[in-house]
């Protein structure tokens, strides 16, 4: 009886005390745990994941393009939007056409040798997707392409993460 | 000699909560800072990320350090 007495105790008082250094060290765990989820976010936040790959699509034979042209195409689904385009210089390079602002697709701009969004004025990169005016908050998804035997793949998709 | 205990006593009370309400804000800080980082990282802004994390771990070890003090105050009354 008198085990069970100290176990639960009746006096609510005495059940409900709370020391000012329990207090104390309830706030200072809790501030541990705040720090380790903070920690756990930097650290995953320099975790390397931009890349990923997919299965290998031809999307077109270089015959297909000439310098300073594009072609539409989709990848990884048959629902993602993309654009192949060959540079004056005859190197290619391959965005999703989803604008990251609300999505509209994008347009290859021979003359600023840039990728448009006509929506809000958005424009991104031929070079690495960044954004270069307007309202898009991040680069275009890059579509990693391989040349072989005259023919054009896709082969992976590649997330810049970064912010404009 | 009680006089001089009861002042003490009282003075450790006001110490002993001024380091409280300390340690609450700064958890509340703490807690603000996760907050932020955390929407920031969802919506892809990972540039706050470290800065966050050096500074709640700074905030954890100025609390704990307290913590220790309070400790020490209470053994040596």
């Amino acid at each position: 009886m008198e085990k069970l007495k100290k176990d639960f105790p009746i006096d609510w008082e005495e059940d409900h005390y709370v020391s000012r250094r329990e207090f104390f060290k309830f706030m200072t765990l809790a501030s541990g745990g705040l720090a380790a989820g903070s920690a756990g976010m930097a650290l995953w936040s320099q975790v390397p994941r931009q890349e990923r790959r997919f299965e290998p699509v031809m999307i077109a034979k270089v015959t297909d393009l000439n310098p300073g042209k594009s072609l539409p195409f989709n990848y990884p689904r048959a629902t993602d939007i993309c654009i192949l385009v060959q540079k004056p210089d005859g190197e290619y390079a391959a965005f999703s056409r989803r604008c990251t602002h609300l999505s509209c697709p994008v347009d290859y701009e021979p003359d600023n040798e840039r990728l448009y969004c006509p929506c809000h004025n958005g424009a991104f990169s031929l070079e690495d997707g960044k954004v270069l005016q307007g309202p898009p908050p991040h680069p275009l998804p890059r579509i990693m392409v391989r040349v072989r035997n005259g023919e054009i793949w896709a082969v992976g998709v590649r997330t810049n993460e970064e912010s404009a | 000699m009680k006089r001089q205990n009861l002042l003490r006593h009282r003075q450790q009370a006001v110490v002993f909560v001024s380091l409280l309400l300390f340690n609450l804000v700064l958890v509340l800080i703490q807690l603000w800072l996760f907050v932020t980082v955390l929407e920031n990282f969802l919506g892809g802004h990972i540039a706050m990320a470290i800065p966050a994390a050096v500074t709640s771990l700074v905030i954890l070890g100025l609390n704990m350090w307290m913590l220790r003090g309070i400790e020490k105050i209470e053994r040596a009354s």
